[in-house]
């Protein structure tokens, strides 16, 4: 089972990851066994059962909302590969 | 001073006055500065565990220390966020992030005056079993076999951790599992690695894989040691919702190694005859060892057992996949200039991102694109409820459950095989476990023909970590299982 190219440079365009031509037939391959891995769950019989989505019988915990003096612009802004001013920095997105 | 002090000798030696934080941490600096080809660590900070080492010993002098273990040397896994310490979870998008906050299961260590040596080395964001996706080289297990000179996988994605702890890089530390990632490392390495109720340990500051799976807990060298630094890290975070409200306990006060009239489940879907014979003899020793100290062995079923790495397969890379969205070359890590911002996006998580960790991501982005949603990631669900409905039903009848933790010992590191689901396969007995959410750990049980190590897993109900540990403690004071780890790395 492999990967149509057309369906992987889609899938790429989703994730916003390129993929290079250079890869495109070893991921193919490589994403073509995992599907057919993960294919097995078909057969399964699962009609009446409910979906698990956390394993902790205990619902969310909620906590009070209070304000706190940390994680200042400034201190977060170091690790931005880019900015201005107080802003994060990005290649233009209007014409 | 003995070579190889655990947490425990560690702490006597303290309150004797036989040591200090300095001594035991510049020692310990000294190890990771001989070890350094094992490449267990990406960042290593002597000069701020220097610095908290000598205030443990003011402290200690003027009886104030945090706890009992104030001024021990451990090691963290590169992916827990440490403050001003720079945290890459090995992936080269992040190989510039110093956080600004730190992770709430580290700073449980701070509070109890554990010293941090540095961050572990670690497969790419936790995704691998073998530690050869970090973006930072290939950690190598302080093991060898004694046939061959070939280096060996340490397992992942807790590999730097698990080493580290074998090789005396440090006394004890922190790794995560999210399908095996700290079992199966302390399986290959003869640590002890305990993988902790969903909910014990908070997740908060830790850079998140699958958030439904992932879990923090501790690699030390014993059962002992285990209890202990599981209850430091532990208790409930109001910053992680998912955090358990449960009282924290005093695990290693309470250890008991007695385990008299505690029934054992032993799961036949986990035999197999590709399991090789040194460890079918260990799991069948085991068996026999505990019989004798007073268990009662009962035959299970856990009917499910193969259908969860299909199901895990398709649940971690889905969470995954939403989890990774954040590393967009704008608010942290590397940027790759583009002429628009979608094409910053794509090139920057392009060259940012590794092999495994783009097959995650676009896994996880189908299994939850429109169309195939249901058949997907809603199906891998409700999978996941009947797996853990077969524990639910297991453990109604026994108190634990014995299992090997992996299916091979450790291999060599140019030997992983091409397909990426022959690696997947690794953590085949490790994986139902963070699925059903359940607690266990891997203890080392013996050394195969090879003289490397096996490990035994032992699983619990939810929140049963005590009797899990108590069960541990007895099977390694039977066996007095001896590492006699030969350190090549040293000349």
């Amino acid at each position: 089972m492999e990967f149509d190219k057309d369906s992987l440079l889609k899938l790429g365009k989703l994730s916003k990851i390129k993929i290079d031509e250079d890869k495109l037939s070893s991921l193919s391959t490589d994403l073509g066994s995992i599907l057919k891995f993960i294919d097995r769950l078909q057969s399964i019989e699962t009609d009446n059962v409910d979906p698990t989505s956390n394993s902790l019988d205990q619902s969310l915990v909620m906590r009070d909302d209070i304000a706190l003096d940390e994680n200042s612009a400034t201190e977060i802004l170091e690790n931005a590969p880019e900015k201005e001013l107080d802003f994060f920095s990005v290649p233009k997105v209007i014409e | 001073m003995k070579a190889g002090l655990n947490l425990i000798e560690a702490s006597e030696l303290l309150a004797n006055n036989e040591t200090s934080s300095v001594e035991l941490t510049k020692i310990y600096l000294d190890n990771i500065n001989k070890g350094e080809e094992l490449n267990c660590y990406n960042t290593i900070s002597s000069e701020e565990a220097l610095k908290a080492a000598e205030s443990s010993d003011k402290r200690r002098k003027e009886k104030k220390s945090k706890s009992r273990f104030d001024g021990i040397p451990i090691g963290i896994k590169d992916l827990f966020c440490t403050k001003n310490i720079k945290t890459t979870a090995s992936s080269k998008i992040l190989s510039s992030f110093v956080p600004t906050y730190e992770s709430t299961a580290s700073q449980n260590c701070i509070n109890a005056g554990l010293i941090s040596l540095g961050k572990l080395n670690c497969d790419e964001f936790a995704m691998g079993s073998t530690n050869k996706t970090s973006y930072f080289g290939s950690v190598i297990n302080p093991w060898k076999s004694k046939n061959s000179d070939a280096n060996l996988v340490p397992g992942g994605s807790s590999g730097g951790s698990a080493a580290a702890v074998a090789a005396d890089l440090c006394i004890a530390s922190l790794g995560t599992d999210t399908g095996g990632s700290i079992r199966q490392p302390a399986s290959f390495t003869g640590t002890v690695g305990l993988k902790p109720t969903y909910g014990r340990v908070s997740r908060w500051g830790i850079v998140a894989f699958a958030s439904s799976l992932d879990q923090a807990g501790p690699i030390t060298k014993t059962v002992e040691d285990s209890a202990a630094l599981f209850e430091i890290i532990s208790g409930h975070d109001s910053k992680d919702s998912t955090s358990s409200i449960k009282q924290k306990e005093n695990f290693y006060d309470n250890l008991n190694s007695s385990v008299k009239g505690i029934k054992v489940g032993i799961p036949k879907e986990f035999k197999s005859d590709d399991l090789p014979v040194s460890t079918q003899k260990a799991w069948d020793d085991c068996k026999k060892l505990l019989q004798e100290n007073g268990a009662e062995l009962i035959d299970i079923s856990l009917p499910h057992t193969m259908d969860a790495l299909p199901t895990y397969y398709i649940i971690a890379p889905a969470e995954a996949s939403s989890n990774l969205a954040r590393y967009d070359g704008v608010k942290y890590g590397i940027r790759e200039n583009a002429k628009n911002l979608i094409e910053m996006y794509e090139e920057t998580r392009s060259i940012g991102f590794g092999d495994e960790v783009k097959r995650r991501i676009l896994i996880g982005t189908y299994v939850l694109s429109s169309g195939y949603y249901d058949a997907y990631y809603i199906k891998a669900q409700k999978v996941r409820s009947l797996i853990k409905s077969d524990y639910n039903e297991a453990f109604k009848r026994v108190d634990a459950i014995l299992t090997p933790s992996t299916p091979s010992t450790a291999f060599e590191i140019e030997n992983e095989p091409k397909d990426p689901v022959q690696t997947y396969l690794n953590d085949i007995f490790t994986v139902p476990v963070n699925l059903a959410g359940i607690p266990a750990i891997s203890v080392p049980f013996a050394n195969d023909e090879n003289n490397l190590p096996i490990g035994l897993q032992l699983i619990t109900n939810s929140f049963e970590e005590q009797k899990l540990l108590n069960i541990a403690k007895n099977v390694q004071d039977t066996i007095n299982y001896a590492p006699n780890l030969d350190k090549w790395w040293i000349k």
